[in-house]
């Protein structure tokens, strides 16, 4: 209904409306959308819709086999753990943790790296220089590594392998806004309204940020998706997430003891990651896709 | 190539600089008394902390502690593991050439395995075939490796019993140590059962290089997949075609080698990104490389180790950073012209 | 069309020539790995001499295989037997005992120590001298502790020990012990050379004595890669059988999901405390052995820290703890354990049938606490080891169902965890507020129970991890070791557990059986109920 009214009105669809219309012809891409929409659901809902509590044991039933499996019960659909604790529950509540929290972490990176970036865009000379050697340096060194290390000064635990993930994600935002916002500075339209003499803030976020928040978006996916992935591997080592938490790399490293007596406690964490993994980057991929498609067209 | 080479020297040399500054400054975050730290020993005599205070001038400003710091540094004197008592240059020299070999292997395996299928993808440009591979591509980037690592044990160390699931080499074979890479040592020993050892130690390393190799691989399937499309889009691929010459003609005596220049560029970048899946590889595989090392590091709170690892471990990316530079510049002409700071 | 070609050679060639480094495992490669052993252990040893300690890691690692003792627990009825002295006289007050030194015993011939003579009565007095003299050369290298010896009070009991002549040895006690032949012939009580300390005394590096050992065991240290391995090649000169191995090799694999994978892929020949014992059992050329191990594994509680310095406190946790789920879970129910209710299994003849289980009951745990008067909600640091033993075959699942528990109560629970040897040393410390640990037996007499698992001697030593110290208890089992006649004996112990009971210092969960793990390629006996591992005598076809 809506894409009509756009049409009757002969009007430009802004940018972002433009990469949604590209976006949804591909199916596969729909799919990945789709997952991701769900993912964000469970991780918002998984204290409601979860079966039982993630930390609760259920003592009469240890290391109980998914329900398709002929020892399983159908009460505790994926099995249980060593400890009786439901292998759904606390999948779901994985899913705030692991899924829930990377999303807030690239916001908040988001948020910040952009306001640095535009910052830095605006300004010239030797500041501007030592910041992008600076980056440079930074961007050389693996997220992972850089995780690593910061975690290894905080210490462990979650709260400590967010921050060290939110840190490490800031520069690739910053170096991200900084190239667009400087590509868009360049264009003609940005002349024109400086030109009617509008301020450098008024033309970034009127003319610039609704032209560059594509980039933006596709940058944040792939950021997601190092995230998850950082998460849950600081899990898997120890380092993030303790272990009682039902974060999914933390559930998989508790699972290895297990590997061999109770499959599924590693089996179906390393899916979760996948799953979400693959349903972010789909997205991604589909929004780099369609704003190419947008450029040709 | 001369400039070229004096700007990447200096760049090397502040990169080196910028890094022992933050190591340094590593020393101020970590929790706990510094001296202590370095010291090595949690229930040190005073006079002994005394000694190392002074040592490292930490009664003095703090131009002068860094100055200490590089000095002691230069002279190869890390500090000492608080877990293990020994000198950590020591410790990373035992473990470094383990992660080097591990991450050569994979980096090999996956170039020689992503980038001709990238071309494959490429030359099949948007048919069933190209489709296939950028999805397997997307599945093998995704997948997380401890969870990979895990699987390729059950399957082919424990199902198929194909391959050994941990370590360097079967300890029967007795190989002493001298560079502290495997296979130079296996080399140089004099062990009647050479030969044996070395089928052994490539058994072993070859499921965890394929493992660290998988995620790298799909990046160059997509890396040599874009550069030989662009390249094909090039004018001097159309006057070739125009000249008449097939399209395999066309593909192996220009389509290959423009492209390979492309790939190579970022394959110091790669590296990079290799060494951290080596890393959580290493804990899965008990390989006894510097990634392990300095997880267990962090586990024990031994600061000391944790900050000569990572300054030995992040200068030794930086140098193949600098070396794969070096061999880009080589090789494409074109990129030895860069301007300031646009990389 | 050439350097496709070309490319695909390369390609081909290499895969053919991967394929012929792994695929053909020539003959010769069997006569390597089929006289070694690889045995994958749990964590590395603290040291080379089981003197400086009592962790069944270090004891696995040397006592056995590097040393042997002047007598030992023979297989079939734990009874001494002879072993480096080939016999011993005991007077009939018990208070001297002389012990005749077998003939011919060889110490070890290595790269750094070569030896000139036989063992004899210099290397007993000397071995037994470094323990008990304070002035002695290498009393106080390596720390100057002696844990075991410090917690059964050796240096009380002990007058003197005279050389009578080079192969005869007399100990002079200042009272009898009933337990003393049985504290000579456990692991710790090893024979080092003299030779040797005097080679390092002009070397000036007495500090070896303990990296790079010489005994007299069937096998001898040929290399240490801290961490990662250790290498032990035959003793050719052994004095008894002689192993048929050419090579032990200890793998270290503190993983246990490490250990039973090396276990599946054919890495390890045996592996120590098992898990996932039903997929063993499934898998045909593996097999499990085990015995009934005289130890205990418990919940102790820092007596001299808040909030376990108030009696009210730690009965209050000990029955908020569900220690049948803990059994269910940790232990497999019975295949691995029994739930203990005192610290002394009921196989050993001290044990009093009367003592009661601390029940599980939430209600009296909330009343005992109300009781106590402490503030609601406190938090405490709850030590789980990181190594696996047969007393507590997974301590961190076992800390995770005791938060859950003590949760209940509002206690909350952080769980710590450190590398094992760190571990000790902190614990050592006292930084806990409790800990989960365990004691395995070094000999059959109950005594190893008591003495230094919670005398006040050894809560300075350290191996009384709870720090408590009670005079009455402390007397008791004094008594208790002066003592001969078994039936007093019995009475006294009773009395001790009773202590024990009301003043609860540590909260017993359970005594287990000892596992290991074995491709059927093994054979011979490894496991005795009592000390470590013992690889002399065991083959592989």
């Amino acid at each position: 209904m809506a894409r009509d009214k756009i049409y009757l009105e002969e009007e430009f669809p802004s940018p972002l409306l433009q990469l949604w219309h590209n976006f949804r012809h591909s199916p596969v891409v729909m799919i990945g959308f789709g997952c991701f929409i769900f993912l964000c659901v469970l991780a918002i809902f998984s204290p409601i819709i979860s079966p039982y509590s993630p930390i609760n044991n259920h003592l009469d039933h240890l290391l109980l086999p998914p329900a398709w499996h002929e020892d399983g019960d159908v009460s505790f659909l994926l099995g249980t753990d060593n400890l009786g604790r439901d292998m759904l529950s606390r999948l779901m509540h994985g899913a705030s943790l692991t899924f829930g929290l990377s999303f807030v972490v690239v916001i908040i990176s988001l948020v910040v790296g952009v306001f640095i970036g535009s910052l830095s865009a605006l300004t010239k000379g030797l500041k501007s220089s030592f910041l992008n050697h600076f980056l440079d340096v930074i961007l050389s060194i693996p997220s992972l590594l850089l995780a690593i290390v910061i975690v290894a000064i905080l210490g462990p635990g979650l709260n400590n392998t967010l921050w060290a993930i939110v840190m490490v994600l800031i520069p690739q935002f910053i170096h991200i806004t900084r190239n667009a916002v400087e590509e868009e500075f360049q264009k003609d339209y940005v002349l024109a309204s400086r030109l009617d003499g509008a301020s450098s803030i008024r033309i970034l976020s009127y003319s610039i940020f609704p032209n560059i928040i594509e980039k933006l978006i596709s940058q944040a996916t792939l950021a997601q998706s190092a995230a998850i992935l950082d998460i849950a591997t600081l899990g898997f080592l120890g380092l993030g997430a303790p272990i009682p938490m039902p974060e999914w790399g933390a559930m998989l490293a508790n699972g290895i003891d297990l590997f061999y007596i109770a499959p599924w406690t590693v089996y179906l964490p390393g899916l979760a990651i996948l799953f979400s993994v693959v349903a972010t980057n789909l997205v991604g991929e589909g929004m780099r896709h369609a704003i190419k498609q947008r450029k040709v067209n | 190539m001369l400039i070229f080479t004096l700007r990447r020297l200096s760049l090397f040399v502040f990169t080196l600089l910028l890094l022992t500054l933050l190591s340094f400054s590593l020393s101020f975050l970590f929790p706990g008394d510094q001296v202590t730290n370095i010291s090595g020993q949690l229930n040190a005599s005073p006079e002994h902390l005394e000694m190392v205070a002074a040592q490292y001038g930490k009664h003095e400003s703090i131009f002068i502690q860094y100055w200490r710091y590089l000095t002691h540094l230069f002279q190869g004197d890390f500090g000492i593991s608080m877990a293990s008592q020994l000198p950590i240059s020591e410790e990373v020299l035992n473990h470094l050439p383990a992660t080097i070999e591990l991450s050569s292997v994979a980096l090999l395996i996956a170039m020689l395995v992503g980038i001709p299928i990238g071309f494959i993808a490429a030359i099949h440009h948007r048919k069933v075939t190209d489709n296939i591979i950028l999805s397997f591509a997307m599945i093998g980037y995704s997948i997380p490796i401890f969870w990979l690592g895990l699987l390729a044990i059950l399957i082919f160390s424990i199902q198929l019993g194909w391959l050994p699931s941990a370590g360097q080499i079967s300890l029967v074979y007795e190989i002493e140590q001298r560079t502290g890479f495997q296979f130079f040592d296996i080399l140089l020993s004099d062990s009647p059962y050479k030969w044996q050892a070395f089928q052994n130690a490539s058994a072993h390393i070859l499921l965890p290089a394929c493992v660290v190799a998988l995620a790298p691989a799909t990046i160059f399937i997509r890396l040599a997949r874009t550069a030989m499309l662009n390249v094909l889009e090039t004018h001097y691929i159309k006057a070739a075609m125009a000249k008449g010459l097939n399209y395999r003609q066309i593909i192996f005596r220009h389509g290959i080698r423009n492209s390979l220049v492309g790939v190579i560029r970022d394959v110091g970048l790669q590296f990079a990104n290799l060494v951290t899946l080596a890393m959580v590889t290493e804990v899965i595989f008990s390989w006894p490389g510097i990634g392990s090392w300095l997880i267990e590091s962090i586990y024990q709170r031994d600061y000391t180790a944790i900050q000569g690892g990572l300054l030995a471990l992040s200068s030794f990316i930086f140098i193949v950073h600098i070396l794969t530079d070096f061999i880009y510049a080589s090789l494409n002409p074109l990129a030895r012209e860069v301007h300031h700071g646009s990389r | 069309m050439t350097k496709f070609t070309s490319y695909i050679n390369v390609l081909l060639i290499t895969v053919m020539v991967s394929s012929m480094l792994i695929g053909c495992d020539s003959g010769s490669e069997t006569s390597l790995s089929e006289n070694s052993i690889i045995y994958c252990s749990e964590g590395s040893p603290e040291t080379f001499n089981p003197q400086l300690i009592t962790s069944g890691v270090t004891v696995d690692a040397t006592s056995k295989q590097l040393y042997n003792q002047l007598i030992t627990f023979n297989a079939i009825d734990n009874a001494v037997s002879p072993s480096l002295a080939k016999s011993w006289h005991v007077t009939r007050d018990n208070k001297r005992i002389t012990f005749y030194l077998r003939k011919g015993v060889n110490f070890h011939h290595t790269q750094y120590f070569s030896p000139t003579r036989e063992l004899n009565a210099d290397d007993v007095l000397f071995s037994f001298n470094r323990i008990l003299d304070t002035k002695h050369a290498f009393h106080q290298v390596s720390g100057g502790k002696y844990p075991f010896f410090q917690s059964v009070g050796f240096s009380n009991l002990i007058d003197s020990i005279e050389k009578i002549n080079d192969y005869t040895v007399r100990f002079n006690l200042k009272r009898a012990d009933s337990s003393f032949l049985a504290n000579l012939a456990t692991d710790f009580s090893v024979i080092l050379s003299k030779e040797y300390a005097e080679q390092l005394i002009k070397s000036n590096q007495p500090e070896l004595i303990d990296n790079y050992p010489i005994g007299t065991g069937p096998f001898k240290l040929k290399e240490y890669r801290t961490g990662s391995f250790i290498r032990f090649v035959p003793h050719e000169q052994y004095w008894d059988e002689k192993t048929t191995l050419s090579q032990l090799l200890f793998d270290i694999t503190p993983s246990n999901t490490g250990r039973l994978t090396k276990m599946l892929a054919g890495e390890c020949d045996i592996i120590a405390y098992p898990i996932a014992q039903e997929k063993i059992r499934q898998v045909k050329n593996l097999s499990l052995d085990q015995v009934t191990a005289f130890n205990i594994g418990y919940l102790g509680f820092n007596t001299t820290r808040f909030p376990f310095n108030n009696k009210l406190v730690r009965k209050a946790v000990a029955h908020a703890i569900n220690k049948q789920a803990i059994l269910d879970t940790v232990y497999f129910g019975d295949a691995e354990g029994e739930s203990a209710k005192t610290i002394i299994p009921p196989s050993s003849w001290a044990y009093d049938n009367s003592i009661k289980e601390i029940e599980y009951s939430v209600a009296k745990a909330r009343e005992l606490l109300e009781q106590a008067g402490v503030e609601k909600g406190f938090t405490i640091d709850l030590w789980a080891m990181p190594v696996q033993r047969a007393y507590n075959p997974d301590a961190v699942t076992m800390a995770k169902l005791i938060q859950a528990d003590l949760n209940q109560i509002g206690i909350k629970v952080n769980i710590i965890s450190y590398k094992w040897q760190e571990f000790l040393r902190r614990l050592a410390l006292g930084e806990h507020h409790a800990v989960l640990l365990g004691w395995s037996a070094d000999h059959p007499d109950p005594d190893n129970f008591f003495t230094p698992l919670l005398s006040c001697s050894s809560a300075i030593t350290g191996t009384n991890r709870t720090f408590w110290c009670n005079k009455a208890f402390d007397q008791i089992i004094q008594q208790a070791l002066i003592t001969t006649d078994i039936q007093e004996r019995k009475t006294l112990y009773r009395q001790a557990l009773n202590i024990l009971y009301q003043e609860l210092p540590l909260f017993p969960i359970a005594h287990s059986k000892r596992f290991q793990a074995r491709t059927n390629k093994i054979k011979g006996k490894l496991l005795n109920s009592f000390g470590g591992i013992d690889f002399n005598g065991v083959t592989k076809n």
